[in-house]
C-alpha cells in the first residue's frame, strides 16, 4: 500500500512534464497557450482535453469538468470559455496524426489515434461508409485527448496467484471485468512482470508474444511500445487476435501469448493451437462474473475445453481495479476468500 | 596590350553571362522532371507503406535527385519543429526557402505550393489523386520548359558572346 502511494505521488509530479511532452505538441497554438497559462495544479488533474467544433473547450479533471476562459483562468460558465475555431479543429487533426492523415486510415476507423507517449486520441464526426462498413470518418467535430497515466504495481498483488509457487510455472490465465474496472491496466502489468520477472516471488523473466489488437495494452507509437510492457515482450499492433496469435507462435517461439478481449470464433481456435504448441495463454474477456461469460458461446466452449487454470474477476466494489476473486478452475475453488 | 586585355575580358564576361543564362534555361525541365521522380517517390511512400510524412520526407530527401533533395529536407525539417504548424504550412515555407536557388519560375512555385495545402490531410486515395493531378502538371511545365530551353538556351549562348563583340567594337 505504502509503494502504491508513493508511484501515486511520482506520477502526479511528472503530470506537468507529461503534457508537456506530449500534449501540447499536438495542440493548436491558441489552446496550447491558454494551457500554458493555466496553474500547476489543475494541470495535474487533468485527464481528457475535449474539443469539439464551436463548443467550448473542456478540461475534464479528476473530479469535475472546467472550462477556460481565453486568458488561461479556470470558468464553469460556458459564455466565459474559450471556444473552439473551426480552426483549431482542422490544425488539431493534422497534429495529433503527424500531419499525416494517410497513415493512420485503421486508427480512425476504429475511432482512435494513439499518439507518442501512448495518449489515446478518440475522433467523432461524420462516418463514411462503404459497403455498411465504416470507411473513415470525415469532418471531424470532436477529438478527446484521453492523458494515459501509467500505474505499476498494480499485478502485485494476483501474481502470486497466478504463478505457481513451486515450479515457478505461469498458469492459463483469464480476467473478467465489466469495462472500466483497470483490466487492460493489469493485463499489462502483468505482462511487464511477466516479461521481466519478478524477484519477489523468484520468477525469471519469459519470453511475451503479446497480439496488441486495438494498441490499447502496449500504447503503440509507429510500432513502438509507448508504455512499459518488459524487456521480453515481442509486440504485434493493430494486428487481428487471432491471426496475430498463429504469427507470434510460428515466428517468434513465446512462452505466453497475451492479448484482450477474446470472443470471437476464430480465437477460439488461435487459443487451442496456441494450447498444442505448450504456451501459455494469458488474456481477458468483458463481464461481471462467471454465469455472465458462460452465456456467450464462444467463451462457453473455451470455459469447457477446460483452457484456463486461474480466472481473475475485477469489479469496483472497493474503487476502480478490485480483485473481486481468483478462481482455481482446475478444482473450481476461490483462493483469495 | 591594355586594350586587347580589356577585349579578352569583356568578350568573357558577356559570354559568361549569356552561358549563365542559358543554363537556367537549361536547367528548369531538368529539375521539373526530377520533381515529378520525386513525387512518385513520395507517392510510394504514402500510398503503399503509409510512412508518416516526417519519416516520408527524409526517405524521399535521401533517394530523389540532390539538385532538388534541399526542399523534402527543408520540408522534414519543418515538421520537426513543434511549433504546430499544419503540412500546408511547412511546405509552403520550405518550397520559399528552396525556391531561391533553383532554376524554377514563379509558376512553378505555384504548382508546388498549390500541392502543399492538401498533403497529409485526407485518406490515401485522396491523396493519391492529389498526388497524380500536380504529377501531371509538372509534367506539362517540364515538356513546355524543353520546348523552351531547346530554343532559349542557343540564343543565350550566342547572344551573351555577340553583345560582347558588339561592345568591344563600340568601345574601339
Amino acid at each position: 500500500m505504502v509503494g502504491n502511494m508513493v508511484k501515486n505521488k511520482c506520477s502526479k509530479e511528472t503530470m506537468v512534464s507529461i503534457i508537456s511532452r506530449d500534449i501540447l505538441p499536438v495542440l493548436p497554438g491558441k489552446i496550447r497557450e491558454l494551457l500554458t497559462e493555466l496553474p500547476g495544479e489543475a494541470l495535474d488533474q487533468i485527464e481528457e482535453i475535449r474539443l469539439r467544433q464551436k463548443k467550448p473547450l473542456l478540461l475534464a479533471l479528476t473530479r469535475e469538468d472546467t472550462m477556460v476562459t481565453p486568458l488561461g483562468q479556470l470558468t464553469g460558465v460556458p459564455e466565459f470559455s474559450y471556444v473552439v475555431s473551426e480552426n483549431d479543429m482542422a490544425r488539431a487533426i493534422q497534429l495529433v496524426s503527424g500531419c499525416s492523415i494517410y497513415a493512420f486510415e485503421e486508427e480512425i476507423k476504429n475511432g482512435f489515434i494513439t499518439i507518442r507517449g501512448g495518449h489515446r486520441v478518440g475522433i467523432s464526426g461524420k462516418a463514411v461508409l462503404d459497403r455498411g462498413r465504416v470507411k473513415t470518418i470525415k469532418n471531424i467535430t470532436g477529438l478527446n485527448i484521453r492523458i494515459a497515466r501509467e500505474v505499476t504495481g498494480t499485478a502485485d498483488r494476483v501474481l502470486p496467484y497466478i504463478i505457481d509457487p513451486v515450479s515457478k510455472e505461469f498458469h492459463h490465465t483469464l480476467i473478467i471485468s465489466p469495462p472500466r474496472c483497470g483490466k487492460t491496466t493489469l493485463i499489462r502489468d502483468i505482462i511487464r512482470q511477466l516479461s521481466s520477472g519478478v524477484p519477489a516471488i523468484g520468477f525469471r523473466g519469459c519470453t511475451v508474444g503479446l497480439v496488441d489488437e486495438r494498441s490499447e495494452i502496449a500504447g503503440c507509437f509507429n510500432g513502438e511500445p509507448q508504455k512499459d510492457v518488459g524487456i521480453r515482450t515481442d509486440v504485434l499492433d493493430g494486428c487481428p487476435k487471432a491471426e496475430g496469435m498463429m504469427m507470434l507462435i510460428r515466428a517468434m517461439g513465446p512462452q505466453i501469448i497475451a492479448t484482450d478481449e477474446i470472443g470471437k470464433q476464430e480465437d477460439a481456435a488461435a487459443l487451442e493451437e496456441a494450447l498444442n504448441a505448450g504456451i501459455k495463454v494469458l488474456t481477458t474477456a468483458h463481464g461481471a462474473d462467471r454465469e455472465e461469460i458462460v452465456q456467450r458461446p464462444v467463451l462457453r466452449y473455451i470455459m469447457e475445453q477446460r483452457i484456463f487454470e486461474r480466472l481473475i474477476i475485477l469489479g469496483r466494489s472497493r474503487g476502480i481495479g478490485t480483485v473481486e476473486d481468483i478462481v482455481n478452475l482446475r478444482d473450481n475453488k476461490s483462493l483469495v476468500r | 596590350m591594355f586594350k586587347l586585355i580589356g577585349v579578352c575580358l569583356t568578350l568573357t564576361a558577356c559570354g559568361y553571362i549569356g552561358l549563365t543564362w542559358a543554363r537556367i534555361y537549361e536547367k528548369r525541365p531538368q529539375q521539373l522532371t526530377a520533381l515529378e521522380g520525386a513525387l512518385q517517390l513520395l507517392e510510394t511512400e504514402i500510398i503503399y507503406t503509409a510512412t508518416p510524412l516526417q519519416e516520408a520526407m527524409k526517405h524521399v530527401s535521401q533517394r530523389c535527385d540532390p539538385d532538388i533533395s534541399e526542399l523534402f529536407r527543408n520540408m522534414a525539417a519543418e515538421l520537426e519543429k513543434t511549433e504546430g504548424a499544419t503540412a500546408g504550412e511547412a511546405w509552403e515555407r520550405a518550397a520559399d526557402d528552396f525556391y531561391s536557388g533553383t532554376a524554377l519560375n514563379q509558376r512553378d512555385l505555384h504548382i508546388l505550393k498549390r500541392f502543399g495545402a492538401s498533403l497529409g490531410v485526407s485518406d490515401r486515395e485522396d491523396q493519391a489523386k492529389h498526388l497524380e493531378m500536380t504529377r501531371s502538371q509538372l509534367r506539362l511545365a517540364s515538356t513546355q520548359a524543353e520546348t523552351l530551353s531547346r530554343k532559349n538556351s542557343t540564343i543565350f549562348k550566342y547572344m551573351g558572346f555577340l553583345s560582347g563583340l558588339f561592345l568591344v567594337l563600340v568601345l574601339y
